[in-house]
């Protein structure tokens, strides 16, 4: 069977939560370094929030990795919702004890269990998604922050219609805000570039011009996981000229402007 | 695999939609640019050329008005014209001198052709019928005072001259006149004796009456001039004369 160059530049683009897909840029190295410092401090929350694709999981994920040998850090990549499996996950985390699958954590033994390992642990949690939690279960998530033993980095998707941060159960007790923003144009071209070194696709970046760049940007707003789809789709029709109709990608210098539109038509972003 | 086949077609329906997008933007502005120098330009000439002939209308009416002054234009002037008429202020200056002069020679010949002109005059003349009153000249030498202190004065003279005169014409005025003069001076013979003269050669004349009855009644005579002036007022209906009969009338009340 045949197999196109292509196939593996769009496997780049796959949007994936992968510690080696990191891609570094000016603004996610500064809140990366702000998160870290916040965990030294004596926070009880640290909120990270900023639209959907703007890259939270991804700092939540290296920073779990980054920090997993020397802290005692727990990484809760998907939201538990179910209250009794989330406290099971908390105490098993902390005690590094399994417990039977007929028994069930008691909330106010694992607050006296958290108040009697104050001055002797300091152990992190991160939670991805906690717009999915209930309310009740964020409380308790706070009842747990208080007692010093107990550290949450959590991340939260910032709505148009909903203030989060105006919440009344993170406007008192998260003391530290990060808020992550989509990329820019200069941003954006970094991100892509380094994508494909990484990768070892310097040829097909220099393709890519920053008129393409700019189109891109145009269509995603700047957002990482909008851009790696919209490149997925652009290499997915690349791959299959290049299959099959070879002739209307060859010598080709630069990204087609036909391709990049229908990849955009494809997506949505432009209407046909 | 992706279905680019379906994904082309698509593509297309999207450029043409463009196409035709940036077509009827182009058609826009290029009418909106047709119409931007229509308005700037060409309605200007326009403008202009229906001028033309209004610039055309004014030389004509030029022409018309100074016909007499301004020498026949040639075509080719009349092309060359600008919408303004120039007029040559020299020219002008020298055509109104000549203008001038003529009319001045012109009011001279017919002052002196005037009289010329009375007698050349072919319009009927109504003959005007003679007055049978004296002229305010004449009533003034009667009844003025002044002048009846020249009659005192140069009244011999007067006398003798004015029947000289009657003697040659026989006028019957002249004998009147006399008569009015007499009866002034209070001769009142005399003044009925020339009064009857006048009267006998011009029975019409009211004064003849007046003054003959006047001096009849100066004399005490005044019934026989009553008599006198009832049958010639049923004659003439005079108004003087009625107002005498009354007078007389009133008077011998």
């Amino acid at each position: 069977m045949k197999r196109s160059k292509y196939s593996d530049i769009k496997n780049i683009f796959i949007d994936t939560v992968d510690k080696d897909s990191f891609v570094e840029l000016e603004s996610t190295a500064f809140n990366y370094q702000i998160l870290e410092e916040s965990l030294d401090k004596p926070l009880k929350m640290i909120l990270l929030f900023g639209r959907p694709g703007t890259g939270k999981s991804m700092i939540l994920n290296r920073l779990y990795h980054n920090l997993k040998a020397s802290r005692e850090i727990h990484y809760f990549e998907a939201p538990i919702l179910s209250e009794k499996e989330f406290l099971r996950n908390i105490y098993e985390s902390i005690s590094s004890q399994r417990i039977p699958k007929n028994m069930r954590v008691n909330f106010d033994g694992l607050l006296k269990y958290c108040q009697n390992l104050r001055g002797q642990r300091e152990v992190m949690f991160l939670l991805d998604e906690c717009q999915l939690y209930s309310e009740a279960l964020m409380e308790k998530i706070r009842l747990l922050s208080d007692t010093r033993v107990v550290k949450f980095v959590i991340t939260l998707h910032k709505t148009e219609n909903e203030d989060i941060i105006a919440k009344e159960h993170f406007k008192t007790r998260i003391w530290e805000v990060i808020e992550l923003k989509n990329a820019d144009i200069q941003d954006l071209e970094i991100y892509i570039q380094k994508k494909l070194f990484q990768k070892g696709f310097v040829e097909v970046s220099n393709m890519i011009t920053k008129r393409d760049i700019k189109f891109i940007h145009a269509c995603t707003k700047g957002n990482f996981r909008e851009s790696n789809k919209l490149l997925y789709t652009i290499f997915n029709i690349y791959e299959y000229y290049d299959l099959y109709q070879p002739k209307k990608i060859e010598k080709k210098t630069t990204l087609s402007k036909k391709i990049l539109e229908m990849a955009a038509i494809k997506i949505g972003y432009i209407h046909d | 695999m992706i279905n680019t086949k379906e994904l082309e077609k698509r593509w297309y329906k999207y450029k043409t939609k463009g196409m035709l997008l940036v077509a009827s933007i182009l058609t826009l502005l290029s009418l909106l640019i047709y119409g931007g120098y229509y308005i700037l330009y060409k309605l200007d000439i326009n403008i202009g050329k229906k001028e033309e002939p209004k610039a055309v209308m004014s030389i004509k009416k030029v022409k018309e008005k100074n016909s007499s002054i301004v020498s026949k234009p040639n075509v080719s002037d009349v092309l060359l014209l600008p919408t303004i008429p120039i007029i040559d202020l020299e020219k002008e200056k020298l055509k109104d001198s000549r203008a001038k002069k003529r009319t001045i020679e012109y009011n001279i010949a017919k002052k002196r052709h005037q009289p010329h002109h009375h007698y050349t005059h072919k319009t009927k003349l109504v003959k005007a019928k003679v007055s049978t009153y004296l002229t305010p000249r004449e009533l003034s030498t009667i009844n003025g005072e002044k002048k009846r202190l020249n009659f005192q004065r140069t009244g011999n003279n007067y006398m003798s001259i004015m029947k000289e005169k009657f003697e040659q014409n026989k006028n019957p005025r002249d004998a009147l006149l006399i008569a009015k003069a007499y009866y002034n001076a209070g001769n009142y013979k005399q003044a009925e004796k020339w009064s009857l003269k006048a009267n006998n050669l011009n029975s019409n004349l009211d004064e003849s009456w007046l003054i003959f009855a006047k001096s009849k009644d100066k004399m005490g005579k005044r019934r026989e001039a009553l008599k006198i002036l009832i049958a010639y007022y049923n004659k003439s209906k005079s108004y003087k004369i009625k107002a005498l009969i009354n007078k007389m009338k009133s008077k011998s009340i």
